[in-house]
């Protein structure tokens, strides 16, 4: 191994482990965000998977909008976009999946919330413009939100 | 030299990797991990002051290796961690 191999290596560990490990973070270490890259295709197309990462917060009061990491069901994760809010029960669904596919959960399986993603590199804070433009945009084309994924998934992609 | 307070080796699903603690923004896409090897030695040495020696001698004690292989290994490492500002002197 060469010392540039060595000195970066992708390291995957099971997800529940490193939920462990981010809840130990916030609540132990007196930790205030924590960064990784995100895998999945669940957030396209503002996220992509293994190159963009994700800021993550200790819990906050959930709102919808706000995209959150919760448990989903025991030893079960994802990072998807809040879409309801009845009594305790938090809906989430990932941008990127159709509009079926929904998660129930309550408040107390959230692991944290995002604060903001790196996009390409470049730093997106969820009180950003360019979030904000791009949330609207989102919810906006819901009717149209399949067809623009192919669209988006087989040419823009390689444009933006 | 000595490791510097605020880092905990933590074993991560077999993984050793080397979290800073008591920090305000953790970066898990940038982090230091170690094999295990490296993490015998960290283990061994983050208790207080050590050097090359003190280094050659554990990893003599605990693997069959010569020391003058170990003590290269160990330089280098040392060098490392040094070098990733995970020590101090």
């Amino acid at each position: 191994m060469t010392k540039e191999e060595e000195a970066i290596r992708k390291v995957h560990v099971e997800n529940h482990a490193f939920m462990q490990q981010i809840r130990h973070q916030f609540a132990e270490q007196n930790c205030k965000s924590v960064t990784f890259v995100v895998y999945g295709i669940s957030m396209h197309p503002f996220l992509d998977s293994g190159r963009d990462k994700v800021v993550l917060v200790p819990p906050a009061p959930p709102r919808t909008g706000q995209v959150v990491l919760a448990e989903i069901e025991p030893r079960r994760y994802a990072l998807h976009r809040i879409i309801k809010i009845d009594g305790d029960t938090i809906t989430m669904r990932g941008d990127g999946n159709p509009l079926w596919m929904t998660e129930q959960f309550t408040a107390d399986k959230i692991v944290g919330t995002a604060s903001a993603f790196i996009r390409k590199g470049k730093y997106v804070g969820t009180d950003s413009r360019t979030w904000r433009y791009y949330s609207a945009i989102w919810h906006a084309a819901r009717p149209a939100r399949r067809l623009l994924l192919i669209i988006y998934r087989r040419i823009i992609k390689h444009i933006l | 030299m000595k490791i510097k307070e605020g880092f905990e080796l933590q074993n991560v699903c077999g993984e050793y990797i080397v979290v800073p603690t008591g920090i305000d923004n953790v970066d898990y896409s940038k982090i230091i991990s170690l094999n295990e090897t490296a993490a015998y030695l960290w283990q061994n040495c983050c208790g207080g002051a050590f050097d090359i020696d003190t280094m050659v001698e554990l990893l003599t004690k605990e693997y069959d290796v010569e020391e003058s292989i170990a003590r290269e290994d160990c330089e280098m490492i040392a060098a490392r961690w040094t070098e990733m500002g995970l020590t101090e002197e």
